[in-house]
C-alpha cells in the first residue's frame, strides 16, 4: 500500500490549540492538506497562519491537539529537524539562506543522504549523487551561472528561489511556504508561481500561506480561510470568493 | 584567491620560524643573525596567543558564538601545566613548592596525586577543558542559548573561577599561584636552550593547529559552520541539529585554548588568577576581531600584531596601553567591521598604483 | 553584713542636713572596725552620688585623702594632712590638727573600698567620658560596693550614650545578683524586654550561678524569648543589607535592560557609568565645600542630577561616536563598550588617581534606627533604598505615562513598524541610553556612602548586574527587580555563610540552570519569536 499518493492526506490537524500567555492564537484548529494538492491558507493578519506554520514545523508547541504526517507520525513529539527528516520542509517569509555559503554550497546542504548522523553525511559529501542533484536543481531554479557566488550577493527573488532550490533538493513530503511572493516584482511573482507549480507532485502535499489574492488563485487547489485561528471557508478560492463571511472578515477590505 | 594567499604566507611564516628557532636561537644565537633566548621567549609567547586566537576564531569567526571566557580555558592549560611542574620537582628533586610553605601543608591536597607523570598531565590538559567546554556547551547550545547571553555568561563563568583560584585555600596557590618551576621534561626551565626548544614547540603547535583547523573549515564541516553563523533556523528545518557542530567546534577550540595555555606558562614561569580576568579573555576577542574574524590568518595576525605592540609599548610606557588598547578597538570595531582584512584591498589598489606610476 | 551596715549608716544619715552629714560621714571613716569603715566609705560615696556636684566633690576629696593615707582621726574631729596645714574634713577649711593623731590603718581591702568609692564619684564629677566608662569597667569588678541608688543617679547624670549603655548593664547585672528570687525573676524579664546580644549575655551569666528553681526556669524562658528575637532581628538585618545591595544593582540593571531591550546592546560599560556617577558626587562635595560650607550636608542630594546628568552625558557621547554604527552587530558592541569602560577607568586613574575617595557623611546617612535585636536600619543604607525606589517608580512612570515611554515600548517590540508610525527610533534610541546610563550614574550616588569609590569599583557590580538582565528577562522591568532582590539576597545571604566567591558562584549556577528552561529570562514577553 502506497500512503503517499495523489489523494491521501499528508498532514491532519486535530483539535490544535495554541497559546502565548494569556493570548490564544488558535483556539480549536482541524484541518487536512492531501498529497498532490496546493492548499492554501489564507486569513487577515493575527488570523494564526503563521502560528499554524510554526506548530507543524515544531518551533511552537501546541496547548492541545496533534498534529499527524501521513496519519501516523505526531509531529508534535519531535524536535525540528527530526520533522525536517521526517519530511517536511518550510519556506520562511524573509529568504533564508546562507549568506556567506555559495549558492551551490547552499544546494548541496540541503540535500540529506544520510539522514542517521551528520557525521556520516559529513563523510559521505563527496557522493556523486550530491553533485548530480544539485546541477539538476540549479538548473531548475535558473541560478546556474550563479552558482560559485555567495548567497549573500543575490538579489530578493533570487534568494528566494535558492530557498525553494534548498527545498527541492530536500524532496519533502510536506512543503509548507509562509508567503513566498512577498515583496517581489510582478515578473518574479510569476516566476516563483511557476516554480511552486514545478514543486507540486503527486507524492507531496504544499501548503502556502499567502496574502497575494492573484497569485493564490493562480497557484492553489484548495483553500482554507481562517479567522482569529479558526477555519471559516474550505474550498475552492472562486468559491471562497463568493462567501458572505469570507468577504466580510477579509476580502470585503481588499 | 587572495584569502588562500594568505594563508599560505602565514603557514609558510609559522614553519619557517619553527625551523629557524633552534639553528638561530641555538648555535647562531650570539651571531648577527641569531635570535636571543629573550627574543625566542617572546617569540614562544606570542605563538601561543595565536594558537588561542585561532581557537576563538574558529568558534567565534566561523560558528558565530562570541565567547569571553576563552581565558578560562587558556588558564586550566596553564594551572594543569604549572602543577605537572611543581608536582614532579617536588617528587623528584624534593623541591617543596611556594605554596606548600605559604599554606603550611605538610602535603599537597589529594587532587594533586598522579601530577608528576607527565602523560597524565597532558592527557588532562586534552580532556579537562574539553569536558568543561563541552558540558558548559551542552547546557547552554541544548537550550539555544546564544549571542550576547552566551558571551556574557562564559564572562561570568572566568570571573568566578577568578574568584575561586584568587582564594588560598582552594589548593592552587591562590593569589600568588604558582612558580618557582625547576624543569619540564628534564630540562630546566629559566636556561636559554629550554627557552628556545619552548618556543619552537610553541610554533610548531600553533602551525600544526593553524593547517588542521585550515582544513577544517575548508571541509563540509566547516561549511556546516558557517551555516550555523548565518541562519541557524534554516539549518534545523533542514533537518540538521546544529548543536552538535556547535558543541564539537566549541570543545576543540577549548581544549586548543589549553594546549596555549599549557605552552605559554611554562615559558613566562608564573600563573595566577590574572589570567582568567575578564580583561584577558576580552583581549582574545580583540586579536580576532582585529585580525578579522572568519578567517584563520586574520586571528594569527591579529594576535602577533597586537601582542607584539604589547610587549614594545609595555617595556618603556605600561600606563599608555590601555589607552592604546582601547581607542585600537574602538577603531577597529567602528571603522574596520572585518578588522585588517578591511585595509587588504586599499592595501594592494595601493600598491597596483604605485606599480603603474613609477 | 557590709550592706546591713550601710544600711543601717543610710537610715541615720538620711534626715540629717548636709553639713552635720559631712562631719558624720568622715567621723564613720575613724570608726574602731574595719567593716565600718568600709561602710563608711560606701555611705561617702552615695552621699556624693546622691547629693549634688558639690557632695560629689566634696566627698571625692575625702576619699582621695584615704587613699593617700592623708586622713587624721583626732578627738575633735576627722582631719586631712597634718599640723599647721591640715584641713578639716567636713568643712575642707584650713584648721590646724592635733599632734600624733594617726588615720584608720589602710590594709587591701580599705584601699579597695576607697577605690570603689572613688570610681563612684568618677561617674560624677568627671568631664572626660572615657574615665567615666573606665570608672564604669572598675565597677564592674566590684558589684558589692554599689547599689541601684547610685547607679541610678549616675544614669540620670551621665550625657554619653556608651558610657549611659555601661551604666545600664551594670544595672542589669545589680538587678539579676538581687538576693530575692522574685527580684530577680523580675530583673531577667525586664532586661529580656529589650532582645540585644548584650542583654542575652547579662541573663545567661546570671542564671550560670542561679540555684532556684523558679529563676532558672523563667531565665531559661526569656533566654528562648530573647534567641527567638535575636533570630528574627538577625534575619531582618540581612534581608535588610540584601535590600540595599539589591537597590544598587536594580538602579544599575534597570539602565542595561533599558537599553538591551531596546538597542540589543549589552553596555558593558554601565559599572564604569556607576563609577562616573560616584566621581560626579564627589565633586559636587568639594564645590560645595568650597563655595558654600554650611550646605555641604546637602551635597549627596545636590549630587543626584548631576550624577545622573554626568552619566548620562557620558552615554551620549559612546552612543554618537560608537553605538549608533552597531546597532546590527550586538557582539561587536560588546567590545566597543569593554573598550569604553576601559579607557573611562584608565582616565580617571591618570588623571585622579587610584585611592578612595573621602566622602563627607551628612547626618542623614550616619547611624540608624534599631528595630529588634542587633537588626538596626542603617540610615546609609536606606538611603540607596530610597533612590532606588523613587528612579524605580520614576522610569515606570516614565515609560507607561510619557510619549518618550510610549516611543520606547514601540521601538522595542518593533522598530520597523515603529519607524513607519513616524517615531524616531534613532531620537528615541538617544534618549534611552540617556536614561539608562544616568541610572547608572544615580546608583553611583546611592553607594557612595556604602561602598570604597575608586577607578575599579565598576568591576565588581557588572557581573551581577548582567546577571539581573539575564535572569529578569529581557527589557522586563518587572523581571528586573525580582532578578536583582533575588541576587542581592542570595549575595547577603550567603556571604557570611560561605563567602563572596561561593555567593558568587552560586548565583552564576542559578543563572545558568535557569536559562536552561527558561532562555529568555523570568519575565520574558511571550509571543511568536
Amino acid at each position: 500500500m502506497n500512503l503517499e499518493s495523489h489523494g491521501w492526506q499528508a498532514i491532519q490537524v486535530n483539535g490544535l490549540r495554541v497559546t502565548f500567555g494569556d493570548f490564544v492564537a488558535i483556539p480549536n484548529l482541524s484541518f487536512v492538506a492531501s498529497y498532490g494538492e496546493i492548499h492554501a491558507v489564507i486569513g487577515p493578519n493575527g488570523a494564526g497562519k503563521t502560528t499554524l506554520l510554526d506548530v507543524v514545523t515544531g518551533k511552537t508547541r501546541p496547548r492541545a491537539g496533534t498534529v499527524l504526517l501521513d496519519g501516523r507520525i505526531d509531529l508534535c513529539r519531535l524536535t525540528e529537524p527530526q520533522i525536517a527528516l521526517a519530511g517536511v520542509g518550510r519556506k520562511f517569509q524573509k529568504p533564508s539562506v546562507f549568506e556567506a555559503l555559495s549558492v551551490h554550497e547552499n544546494l548541496e546542504l540541503a540535500l540529506r543522504l544520510r539522514p542517521r548522523s551528520i557525521l556520516s553525511e559529513l563523510r559521505g559529501w563527496a557522493d556523486p549523487r550530491r553533485a548530480a542533484r544539485v546541477a539538476e536543481v540549479l538548473a531548475e531554479i535558473g541560478l546556474a551561472d550563479r552558482a560559485d557566488d555567495p548567497a549573500g550577493v543575490l538579489a530578493h527573488g533570487q534568494k528566494q528561489w535558492l530557498e525553494i532550490g534548498m527545498l527541492l533538493m530536500q524532496r519533502p513530503k510536506l512543503l509548507m511556504l509562509d508567503e513566498p511572493v512577498a515583496g517581489m516584482t510582478d515578473a518574479e511573482t510569476a516566476h516563483t508561481a511557476d516554480l511552486v507549480r514545478r514543486l507540486r507532485a503527486p507524492d507531496r502535499a504544499i501548503l502556502a500561506i499567502e496574502h497575494d489574492m492573484a497569485f493564490v488563485e493562480e497557484i492553489a487547489d484548495r483553500v482554507t480561510v481562517l479567522h482569529e485561528g479558526a477555519p471559516i471557508f474550505e474550498g475552492q478560492m472562486t468559491d471562497a470568493r463568493a462567501d458572505a463571511r469570507v468577504r466580510d472578515v477579509y476580502l470585503g477590505r481588499h | 584567491m587572495a584569502v588562500n594567499g594568505l594563508f599560505r604566507v602565514v603557514a609558510v611564516a609559522l614553519a619557517a620560524l619553527t625551523l629557524a628557532l633552534p639553528v638561530l636561537g641555538g648555535p647562531f644565537a650570539s651571531t648577527g643573525f641569531g635570535i636571543s633566548p629573550y627574543l625566542a621567549n617572546i617569540i614562544g609567547q606570542i605563538a601561543t596567543f595565536a594558537l588561542l586566537a585561532m581557537a576563538l576564531d574558529l568558534i567565534w569567526g566561523f560558528a558565530g558564538v562570541l565567547s569571553l571566557g576563552h581565558g578560562l580555558f587558556f588558564a586550566m592549560g596553564g594551572y594543569l601545566i604549572a602543577m605537572h611542574m611543581l608536582k614532579a620537582g617536588y617528587v623528584q628533586q624534593g623541591i617543596v613548592p611556594d605554596l606548600m610553605t605559604f599554606m603550611g601543608w605538610t602535603d599537597l591536597p589529594s587532587f594533586w596525586a598522579f601530577f608528576e607523570s607527565f602523560p597524565y598531565a597532558l592527557a588532562l590538559i586534552l580532556l579537562l577543558p574539553g569536558l568543561v567546554a563541552f558540558a558548559y556547551g551542552w547546557m547552554s547550545f541544548r537550550s539555544r542559548v546564544s549571542g550576547v547571553y552566551f558571551a556574557i555568561i562564559t564572562q561570568a563563568l572566568t570571573y568566578v573561577a577568578m574568584l575561586l583560584m584568587f582564594r588560598n585555600d582552594t589548593g592552587f596557590g591562590g593569589n600568588n599561584g604558582m612558580t618557582g618551576f625547576s624543569r619540564l621534561l628534564g630540562m630546566p626551565i629559566g636556561e636559554t636552550s629550554t627557552a628556545v626548544w619552548l618556543a619552537t614547540a610553541s610554533t610548531a603547535a600553533t602551525l600544526a593547529a593553524f593547517l588542521l583547523c585550515g582544513r577544517l573549515v575548508a571541509s563540509p564541516f566547516g561549511r556546516m559552520l558557517v551555516a550555523v553563523r548565518d541562519d541557524e533556523a534554516r539549518l534545523r528545518f533542514l533537518g540538521y541539529d546544529p548543536v552538535w557542530p556547535k558543541l564539537a567546534v566549541w570543545t576543540l577550540s577549548g581544549v586548543l585554548a589549553a594546549v596555549a595555555g599549557a605552552l605559554y606558562v611554562p615559558q613566562v614561569g608564573i600563573i595566577n588568577p590574572r589570567l582568567l580576568s575578564p580583561e584577558v579573555s576580552i583581549e582574545i576577542a580583540v586579536w580576532v576581531a582585529l585580525g578579522g574574524r572568519g578567517t584563520l590568518s586574520g586571528a594569527v595576525i591579529g594576535a602577533v600584531v597586537i601582542s607584539a605592540l604589547k610587549f614594545w609599548l609595555t617595556g618603556f610606557a605600561p600606563d599608555l596601553w590601555p589607552f592604546i588598547l582601547s581607542i585600537l578597538v574602538l577603531v577597529v570595531v567602528v571603522g574596520l567591521p572585518n578588522g585588517l582584512t578591511d585595509l587588504r584591498l586599499p592595501c594592494l589598489t595601493a600598491m597596483r598604483r604605485l606599480r603603474r606610476e613609477p | 553584713m557590709t550592706l546591713l551596715r550601710l544600711l543601717v549608716l543610710l537610715a541615720v544619715f538620711a534626715a540629717s542636713p548636709a553639713v552635720a552629714d559631712r562631719a558624720a560621714l568622715s567621723a564613720g571613716l575613724c570608726a574602731p572596725s574595719l567593716g565600718d569603715q568600709i561602710a563608711a566609705l560606701g555611705a561617702l560615696a552615695e552621699a556624693g552620688a546622691t547629693g549634688g556636684a558639690e557632695d560629689a566633690r566634696w566627698a571625692q576629696a575625702i576619699v582621695a585623702a584615704v587613699e593617700g593615707r592623708n586622713l587624721r582621726c583626732a578627738t575633735d574631729g576627722v582631719f586631712i594632712g597634718e599640723g599647721e596645714a591640715a584641713l578639716d574634713a567636713a568643712t575642707l577649711a584650713p584648721r590646724p590638727a592635733p599632734a600624733k593623731a594617726a588615720g584608720p590603718p589602710v590594709n587591701n581591702r580599705l584601699r579597695a573600698a576607697a577605690a570603689s568609692a572613688a570610681a563612684v564619684l568618677k561617674l560624677f564629677t568627671d568631664f572626660n567620658p572615657a574615665v567615666r566608662a573606665a570608672a564604669v569597667g572598675a565597677l564592674e569588678r566590684r558589684r558589692e560596693a554599689l547599689n541601684l541608688t547610685i547607679v541610678d543617679a549616675a544614669l540620670a547624670n551621665e550625657p554619653d550614650a556608651g558610657v549611659a549603655a555601661a551604666l545600664e548593664a551594670l544595672r542589669a547585672r545589680l538587678l539579676l545578683a538581687d538576693a530575692e528570687p522574685a527580684n530577680r525573676i523580675a530583673a531577667i524579664e525586664a532586661v529580656a524586654a529589650n532582645a540585644t546580644l548584650r542583654n542575652r549575655t547579662l541573663i545567661a551569666e546570671a542564671l550560670a550561678g542561679e540555684t532556684d528553681v523558679a529563676v532558672q526556669a523563667a531565665g531559661a524562658a526569656a533566654l528562648a524569648q530573647v534567641d527567638r528575637s535575636l533570630a528574627l532581628g538577625r534575619v531582618l538585618a540581612t534581608l535588610y543589607s540584601g535590600l540595599s545591595y539589591a537597590s544598587v544593582l536594580l538602579l544599575a540593571a534597570l539602565g542595561l535592560a533599558i537599553i538591551f531591550g531596546l538597542m540589543g546592546v549589552i553596555n558593558l560599560a554601565q559599572g564604569e557609568f556607576i563609577m562616573i556617577g560616584a566621581y560626579a558626587a564627589w565633586f559636587v562635595q568639594n564645590a560645595i565645600r568650597t563655595v558654600a560650607p554650611g550646605l555641604l550636608d546637602w551635597y549627596l542630594l545636590a549630587a543626584l542630577p548631576v550624577s545622573f546628568l554626568a552619566a548620562a552625558l557620558v552615554g551620549l557621547v559612546m552612543e554618537a561616536l560608537v553605538l549608533r554604527r552597531l546597532y546590527d552587530r550586538p557582539l561587536m558592541t560588546l567590545l566597543a563598550t569593554w573598550a569604553v569602560s576601559l579607557l573611562l577607568i584608565n582616565l580617571v586613574r591618570v588623571t585622579i588617581g587610584t585611592q578612595n575617595l573621602e566622602f563627607h557623611q551628612p547626618f542623614y546617612v550616619t547611624g540608624g534606627v534599631p528595630i529588634l535585636g542587633d537588626f538596626i536600619v542603617t540610615l546609609n543604607r536606606l538611603f540607596a533604598i530610597v533612590v532606588a525606589v523613587a528612579a524605580f517608580f520614576g522610569v515606570v512612570a516614565l515609560l507607561r505615562f510619557t510619549t518618550f515611554g510610549m516611543n520606547v515600548r514601540a521601538v522595542a517590540q518593533n522598530r520597523a513598524m515603529a519607524g513607519a508610525a513616524g517615531i524616531d527610533a534613532r531620537r528615541t534610541d538617544r534618549l534611552a541610553i540617556a536614561l539608562g546610563s544616568g541610572l547608572a550614574g544615580l546608583a553611583g550616588v546611592a553607594l557612595a556612602p556604602l561602598y570604597n569609590v575608586n577607578p575599579n569599583m565598576g568591576a565588581g557590580f557588572i557581573v551581577d548586574s548582567f546577571m539581573v538582565v539575564v535572569l529578569g528577562g529581557v527589557g522586563s522591568l518587572a523581571g528586573a527587580v525580582v532578578a536583582s532582590f533575588g541576587i542581592g539576597q542570595i549575595n547577603v545571604v550567603m556571604e557570611p555563610i560561605y563567602g563572596a566567591v561561593a555567593a558568587k558562584v552560586v548565583v552564576l549556577l542559578l543563572v545558568i540552570a535557569f536559562i536552561q528552561r527558561r532562555p529568555e529570562g523570568l519575565f520574558a514577553p511571550k509571543g511568536r519569536r
